[in-house]
């Protein structure tokens, strides 16, 4: 049940020089390790500010 | 697999269809007459239903017993179960989608189905459930893969929320609370069946389609972990300005800002996948479908998750702006990421080629025309449906006012429902009739087009 063009054999190769790379063996997938880019990282934090904010702000509607 | 996925073609062109009657009631009230089965209020569960269930549902059973046992590296659990699965299904829904026009109708959005059809799909679910996660403890795969993630949770997540929505809610907590607990059930529907089970498919079917890793495994845990944890607290932002206490309406639409953390989330990981190596979508339906439904997700997702905010609440709700996000979300992202995983996996397991590419070129172009016709009409009316209304504009007036749009939209719906006709007999053909792929023995068939 292997899919992909030949993977298993280069699979050992690409995890040499790419070490971040995992391979799924039986669906030939493979996956980077990978990072979160920096800008996304910022997305996450202004959200989080405001998250906050708005919850404190407008827990009642008497503010 | 090949019998769901051919059934979810079936249901691709029949709930849409039942769609564009339903946009052409909206200029020609009287067209097909005062006949009770056909009037719009019986019809619109038909589509609603029809397309959840019968379209994007059916299509996830195929392509989960597809992914899955490639995922875990072994056969499915209780493989013979299937076949009863399949007949329980697709008579169940049947039967079903018949009795609504019939007046038989619980008369909750999303939740329609009478109690003898919700037990048959309940027991349907529990078992393809048993199946998905025993498969997953029996497997010979060390790592568990994202797509198994979401597709795990979102079948362990439906059990409970099917029964809740169909045993539960129908019979108890009344008034406002009943409402409420509805916002909640419709939203897990969306939220932790359809979100999670679509993103699945497309974490599995990108890398392969694009032939290149997916971009992050970090973003992958981010993305499945926020969608979890701020998806439950959403549902009550169908009810802003209601008596629903106010600061249940508040961490509902803080949830549905916070959303914005998985669906950008997961957009960059596919963006990342294929960044530099655009070629493949030219060359593959599986890749452009998987694309443009994720274009649709993070436009529709967007506009979803603002449209919670008070100030755009105030200006849109009760307007086509809403319909046009259900429709962003549930067609132009769902139902064409299940298109996709059909493009991948129909030709490789009938082992034949894709009969017709000029099929399939009609079926990508139609759809694409003519769902960006209709997001962006609807989309346009609801604002300006929204703008008049707070101008003091009678309701009468309003209504009148959007009959071009309407209009415009059922052109827009039969663009897309001839695509999805043409596309559909593409699969039928080369399943029957398509040339076979000649592949040394033990080899995996690697059609073109897909």
């Amino acid at each position: 049940m292997k899919e992909g063009d030949g993977r298993i054999n280069v699979q050992a190769e690409q995890e040499d020089e790419h070490p971040e790379i995992s391979h799924y063996e039986f669906s030939g997938i493979d996956e980077r390790h990978g990072v979160i880019p920096k800008w996304l990282g910022a997305v996450y934090v202004i959200l989080l500010i405001w998250m906050v904010y708005y919850l404190i702000r407008f827990w009642t509607d008497k503010g | 697999m090949l019998r769901f996925l051919l059934s979810a073609a079936f249901w691709i062109v029949f709930a849409p269809t039942i769609g564009v009657i339903l946009s052409i009631k909206f200029n020609y009230f009287d067209f097909l007459g005062n006949i009770s089965w056909l009037t719009w209020g019986r019809l619109r569960p038909v589509h609603v239903m029809g397309v959840i269930f019968g379209a994007f549902t059916t299509a996830v059973f195929g392509l989960t017993y597809y992914m899955v046992p490639r995922l875990c590296g072994v056969r499915m659990y209780k493989e013979n179960w299937s076949r009863v699965i399949f007949w329980l299904w697709n008579l169940g829904l049947t039967a079903a989608l018949i009795s609504l026009p019939l007046g038989q109708n619980l008369g909750i959005e999303a939740g329609e189905f009478p109690l003898w059809a919700n037990v048959l799909i309940e027991i349907v679910l529990v078992m393809i459930t048993i199946q998905v996660v025993m498969t997953v403890v029996h497997r010979r795969e060390k790592r568990i893969y994202v797509t198994l993630w979401y597709l795990t949770a979102a079948y362990i997540w439906t059990v409970f929320n099917y029964a809740f929505g169909h045993f539960i809610l129908p019979y108890s907590m009344p008034g406002v609370n009943n409402a409420a607990m509805h916002g909640l059930y419709i939203h897990y529907v969306v939220g932790l069946w359809i979100t999670p089970a679509g993103l699945a498919i497309i974490y599995y079917f990108l890398p392969l389609s694009a032939k290149r890793p997916l971009y992050s495994h970090k973003l992958s845990l981010v993305g499945f972990w926020s969608l979890a944890f701020f998806y439950p607290f959403v549902g009550t932002h169908h009810y802003i300005y209601s008596p629903i206490p106010y600061w249940t309406q508040t961490i509902a639409i803080v949830a549905s800002m916070m959303l914005i953390i998985p669906v950008w989330t997961v957009i960059q990981n596919f963006y990342g996948t294929f960044v530099g190596h655009w070629k493949r979508f030219q060359e593959s339906y599986t890749a452009k479908f998987l694309i443009v439904g994720a274009l649709y997700y993070l436009l529709g997702c967007f506009q979803g998750s603002t449209e919670a905010l008070r100030s755009m609440q105030t200006l849109t709700h009760f307007t086509d702006f809403v319909i046009a996000h259900s429709h962003l979300t549930v067609f132009g992202t769902f139902i064409l990421w299940v298109t996709a995983g059909m493009y991948y996996v129909i030709p490789r397991l009938s082992g034949r080629e894709l009969h017709s590419h000029a099929l399939a070129q009609w079926h990508y172009w139609l759809t694409v025309a003519g769902f960006s016709l209709m997001a962006s009409v609807l989309t346009l009316q609801g604002l300006i449906q929204g703008t008049m209304l707070g101008m003091g504009a009678d309701f009468v007036n309003s209504m009148v006012a959007m009959k071009p749009y309407w209009f415009m939209r059922t052109i827009a719906g039969v663009t897309m429902d001839i695509g999805a006709l043409l596309g559909m007999w593409n699969f039928y053909i080369t399943v029957m009739q398509g040339r076979r792929i000649e592949v040394p023995a033990g080899a995996v068939p690697e059609p073109q087009w897909t």
